[in-house]
């Protein structure tokens, strides 16, 4: 049984000028103690796909279709109580902006106890002496003096070790990180990771790690998962997915990755031209056509790819994907 | 040279003030606590400590005088009836030759002392009104607030005057509530913006996607973090009701003679202000001292508990 199924996933916004799709039809499974990378620029879907499984879309929002299994229960019919119980206990969280994620009227030690005493039966000593031990273990040096601070004395890459902390706190199997690193400095974000792949081995976790740097997914994920508009275009693992990028949008995005080879100061980083597409009445079509370099010699516009495996593990939805380029390239020529 | 000595002074100087600047970072670690910080820019605004002593100093006189007094408030004593201040009666006579000192401060206990209760009951009724509509939000906080909407269209008078109509008597605690009904809607509507705001707050997400129910949400992570709000509106409100109280009492709806209130001895002075000014003259002085004060404490809280609103005026 996998950790995690998420199944046809739909998450959709009411709003005055209509429903936005923002999750539309969403699909994947990760295993025990492996590590999913979603990819996407913003407003692809990527948070609101995660909030959606931790069940805490706001309203307008609402999951409309789909299936999210968590060890085989599924959360989307669950009641409100059931899954407050779940969150925080067997799955953790860390937000993107550690500045404004911790309360700054509660003291750190108030924070992380708070939600150790939320799910287990811990005296108030008990749960302090956790609190420290916690701290320690995300690498906060003089944890045990530094537990009756304010947030405002900590950095921004300790305020994150300590969302760490909390999400962790109550041994969760599944750890979700919504863009862990974009709000911290370039040496901060390194450390990070770090710390998220040793936690994340040392408590058998699996992971999902949302980002939109490559960079990010390249050193943390096992597997990942491109989103465009709502929806996932490839899907592989890290490895064939740098290795042999299928999906037009995909290469643009490793493209558009500077380097520090060749004449790399004077090169200027290519872009991908266009906007990504209305989310409130998507394209029939392939949602990437109006951007694709390979749209429009055939019924790219017309008729909408579905996510089919190019290869062993290799999802790709796109109607050019770059090894059936090559092919066709080489029939033609 | 002179460039080269130029040069040497601006070094000087900018070490100097990197120096004192550094020396300024280390003492502003040093008491950072939230409240500290905020009693810290509070002391240096001069108008709000002014304000905050000219407050204390009035609350100080109320209290202490008719204890410390010989004087009987009450004895009535027409051979110094209508007498001007003295070093006998500071403040003079009225017509019945009571001495006005001892019944100001006398009128300013219940004046001041409807106004801190009637203040602490419109902010329970707003808070938890304004709380529980941001907070629920929905079709429950549209009701509550078109509720609202329709309370504020009616004037302020009609309110208080129904409110006594009904307990057919006044007395302190009739006119608390009097006052109470009639003007706690600005703090239900604060409160609820209040809550709005704080409830998009990261930290209200995290707590949720740690499993925080309802109530910790409110109570640990919204209600806390309105605190300074609440005491700006403190001092806010309050003089709003002390002279709703001393209007009340001066048309004759509220405290009546012999009790003082500011309102009832400005009414008294009212009846002969040609040739004895000063008797509606020292009522209405201590109501503009106290109201006053009391707006530019709260002025001095607002730049104190709430910087960055100040940086964004500047």
């Amino acid at each position: 049984m996998a950790l995690l199924e998420v199944d046809d996933l739909r998450t959709y916004f009411k709003t005055r000028a209509g429903e936005v799709h923002a999750v539309d039809g969403v699909s994947f499974t990760l295993e025990e103690r492996k590590t999913l990378g979603i990819v996407g620029e913003s407003g692809s879907g990527k948070s609101v796909t995660v909030l959606s499984i931790m069940g805490l879309v706001q309203s307008p929002g609402r999951v409309v279709a789909g299936s999210v299994r968590f060890q085989g229960q599924e959360l989307t019919t669950m009641k409100d109580r059931q899954l407050e119980d779940l969150r925080g206990d067997r799955i953790g969280m860390i937000f993107q902006d550690p500045m404004t994620s911790l309360n700054p009227t509660l003291t750190i030690g108030t924070q992380i106890t708070e939600t150790l005493r939320r799910h287990r039966d811990l005296s108030r000593q008990q749960a302090r002496k956790r609190a420290i031990e916690l701290l320690e273990e995300v690498h906060i040096p003089k944890a045990a003096s530094r537990l009756d601070d304010y947030p405002h004395r900590y950095s921004g890459g300790m305020r994150q070790r300590v969302m760490i902390a909390i999400a962790i706190s109550c041994d969760p199997k599944l750890l979700i990180a919504d863009e862990p690193t974009t709000a911290l400095d370039v040496t901060v974000q390194a450390g990070i990771l770090d710390l998220l792949e040793e936690l994340r081995e040392e408590h058998d976790m699996g992971m999902i790690i949302i980002t939109h740097n490559m960079g990010v997914v390249a050193e943390a994920a096992d597997d990942i998962a491109v989103m465009y508009a709502g929806q996932i275009v490839e899907q592989a693992t890290a490895l064939d997915l740098f290795d042999r990028p299928e999906h037009p949008y995909t290469e643009a995005l490793l493209g558009a990755l500077p380097t520090l080879e060749g004449d790399a100061r004077h090169a200027r980083l290519t872009t991908i031209p266009g906007r990504p597409p209305d989310l409130i009445a998507p394209p029939e079509a392939c949602r990437f056509a109006p951007r694709c370099k390979y749209a429009g010699m055939d019924d790219c516009n017309v008729v909408a790819p579905e996510l089919r495996e190019i290869r062993p593990g290799h999802w790709v939805r796109s109607a050019h994907p770059a090894s059936e380029r090559v092919a066709e390239a080489l029939v033609t020529s | 040279m002179i460039g080269d000595r130029r040069r040497a002074d601006f070094e000087a100087t900018l070490l100097r003030t990197a120096d004192e600047r550094g020396r300024d970072a280390g003492a502003a670690l040093r008491r950072a606590s939230l409240w500290r910080d905020a009693l810290h820019r509070f002391t240096r605004n001069r108008a709000a400590v002014v304000a905050a002593l000219a407050f204390l100093s009035m609350v100080a006189y109320v209290t202490l005088t008719p204890w410390l007094s010989s004087l009987d408030p009450y004895a009535v004593d027409f051979s110094i009836a209508y007498q001007s201040p003295s070093w006998d009666h500071p403040f003079g006579t009225d017509q019945f030759g009571r001495d006005l000192f001892v019944r100001t401060a006398l009128g300013g206990r219940v004046s001041i002392g409807i106004g801190f209760a009637a203040t602490i009951a419109i902010m329970g009724v707003g808070i938890l009104y304004g709380a529980v509509s941001g907070f629920v939000g929905g079709w429950i906080d549209n009701g509550l607030m078109r509720f609202l909407d329709a309370l504020y269209g009616l004037p302020y008078l009609p309110f208080a005057i129904i409110t006594l109509a009904i307990f057919g008597t006044v007395n302190f605690w009739t006119m608390v509530v009097a006052l109470t009904i009639a003007s706690w809607f600005t703090t239900a509507r604060v409160m609820r913006g209040q809550i709005l705001t704080l409830k998009q707050n990261d930290y209200v997400r995290a707590a949720r996607a740690v499993g925080a129910r309802w109530h910790r949400v409110l109570f640990r992570h919204l209600l806390p973090n309105t605190l300074g709000v609440i005491i700006i509106f403190v001092f806010l409100e309050l003089p709003g009701v002390v002279l709703g109280e001393a209007f009340l009492s001066f048309i004759g709806l509220g405290i009546s003679p012999p009790k003082a209130s500011w309102g009832t001895l400005a009414q008294e002075g009212y009846t002969a202000y040609q040739t004895y000014p000063y008797i509606i003259l020292i009522p209405s002085l201590a109501i503009a001292w106290l109201i006053l004060s009391a707006f530019f404490v709260a002025d001095g809280l607002r730049d104190a508990l709430d910087p960055k609103a100040k940086q964004k005026a500047a």
